[in-house]
């Protein structure tokens, strides 16, 4: 769900706790066939996403399954030096886990929790019978993974063409498409791995969308303020993931 | 043009071991297994599926598929290498993949999406076969063995566009033309290419004086000639040496893929 500029100009500055928790809070499950979502709502667990929890690492089996509903993750690629920089971003409109039906028991990236709330998980196994049934969640997670890849590609093409702070502003703009507020709870550290830049990049970014009024940036809180300035200065490689992503998956508003 | 070189490719083509069903297979059957994917479809159903794949000539620079432009075939490589493109505008592009025989192309059609999101062109000239969308579509939903195959083939695509991701927010010129050039290599089979500096520019979203400088570095490490369009591989070894960890990275997500 996003806000419309207006109401974002008019929304609390914290995240709201879930008021009544809900899958339908996920893009994904809501857009199950009511039956389909019956048989999965009693598989589903409703679990806290905590800033920096690590959901898989790569190499490690994976026992869950995740839908997240207000946090967000970032799907990190680590080098062999330890820098890490974000792959892609998963919120409300997906799921964690996908390689589970591509015959991965495990993922190349690590899954990290970058702005705090909850989510959904379910047990992999569960996941694997139900993809197995050829039914509609089925053909919804392969549409979602098709909008990874897009998303994954794009990331390619702007880490060598686009500047770190428009970047920043691209994380900013997508997390804010996720999310029901304009605000995320972030660490600077957390900003640094995701950008692959050290902490002064990650200052100096924020720095310059601060000064251009476009966010507020203070303790651990990045405020949007201006998200039709955001996308101004984005590149235009947050047009093309949204585009994909409402082409291929055109959930109704919630 | 690459011209074919004395070494096997990365993917060799499986030979038949059992004679007794090499007697039964037929011709298109046999060209079927030097694509990896197919060999792995239990014989009963890949004769079924020979009678809709169809060999084709892949040219030099041919696009195959056009972001936002619905595909309209399949190709399962032979001996011909696919890149997989996207771009920012016309002028600045990266590859993201490379597809050879280990693989296909038109994977979008596999998730059920029958659009490209990127550019596919040929890279390295030579066969491949290709199947009308359609009634790929059908023997799609009806065959376990190519579902299996695809899926995972699938994964070890993404990944490799996951680390392309990574390799070049950290990676420098000289490392990535390192590592195309031995992924090239290895999967059109030959140590000599014929590039122009425009070609590789678009491959590596660099201008083109970024190609220059970076193929002076491997010229002066003796890893490489390249003159007048000729690129040939001098020092394998070398060019490993200089190229990012992301060349062995990829080429173990694909054999883990293949195991199974």
């Amino acid at each position: 769900m996003r806000l419309t500029d207006e109401q974002a100009s008019r929304a609390p500055e914290a995240p709201p706790a879930p008021a009544a928790p809900d899958p339908h809070q996920n893009h994904l499950l809501d857009a199950l066939p009511a039956s389909d979502f019956e048989r999965l709502a009693p598989h589903l667990e409703h679990f806290a996403l905590d800033l920096g929890d690590v959901l898989y690492e790569p190499g490690v089996q994976m026992r869950y399954v995740y839908f997240p509903t207000t946090a967000i993750v970032s799907l990190l690629y680590v080098m062999e030096d330890g820098a890490s920089a974000e792959i892609a971003i998963v919120g409300n409109e997906g799921i964690l886990g996908i390689s589970l039906f591509m015959g991965g028991e495990s993922t190349p990236s690590r899954a990290v929790v970058q702005s705090a709330g909850y989510g959904y998980r379910m047990r992999a196994q569960l996941l694997k019978d139900e993809f197995g049934r050829f039914g509609p969640l089925m053909h919804l997670l392969l549409r979602y993974t098709q909008a990874l890849i897009t998303q994954m590609a794009q990331t390619a093409v702007c880490n060598r063409h686009h500047t770190v702070d428009q970047q920043l502003c691209r994380w900013l703009l997508l997390s804010l498409d996720r999310l029901a507020c304009n605000e995320l709870t972030m660490t600077q550290e957390l900003i640094a791995n995701m950008l692959g830049v050290r902490r002064e990049g990650v200052t100096e970014a924020a720095g310059k969308l601060q000064d251009a009024g476009l966010v507020k940036y203070r303790r651990g809180k990045i405020t949007v303020l201006d998200r039709p300035g955001l996308i101004k200065r984005s590149c235009e490689c947050y047009a093309v993931v949204k585009k994909e992503f409402d082409r291929l998956l055109p959930y109704k508003a919630l | 043009m690459p011209t074919m070189g004395s070494r096997q490719p990365l993917v060799p083509v499986l030979p038949s071991t059992d004679a007794r069903r090499a007697r039964v297979v037929s011709v298109s059957q046999r060209t079927a297994m030097a694509n990896r994917i197919l060999a792995s479809i239990p014989p009963e159903d890949s004769q079924r599926l020979s009678r809709e794949l169809e060999p084709v000539a892949l040219r030099f620079d041919q696009t195959l598929y056009e972001p936002g432009k619905a595909i309209k075939y399949v190709y399962f490589p032979i001996d011909c290498l696919v890149s997989l493109l996207t771009a920012v505008d016309r002028r600045r592009t990266l590859e993201v993949g490379m597809v050879g025989n280990e693989g296909m192309a038109g994977m979008p059609f596999i998730l059920g999406v029958g659009v490209s999101g990127v550019r596919a062109l040929v890279q390295g000239a030579g066969r491949a076969l290709r199947m009308a969308s359609v009634p790929f579509r059908i023997e799609f939903d009806r065959n376990p063995a190519l579902q299996q195959a695809l899926y995972r083939y699938t994964y070890a695509l993404m990944a490799q566009i996951s680390q392309t991701a990574a390799c070049n927010r950290f990676h420098e010129a000289d490392q990535r033309l390192a590592r195309w050039l031995l992924m090239t290599s290895d999967r059109v089979g030959a140590d000599d290419f014929a590039l122009t500096q425009e070609f590789l520019a678009h491959m590596l979203g660099l201008r083109r004086v970024g190609v220059t400088e970076a193929a002076s570095e491997l010229k002066r490490r003796k890893l490489i000639d390249y003159t007048r369009g000729q690129l040939r591989i001098l020092d394998r070894r070398g060019l490993k040496k200089v190229s990012c960890a992301c060349y062995e990275i990829v080429n173990l997500v694909f054999a883990r893929a293949q195991r199974h």
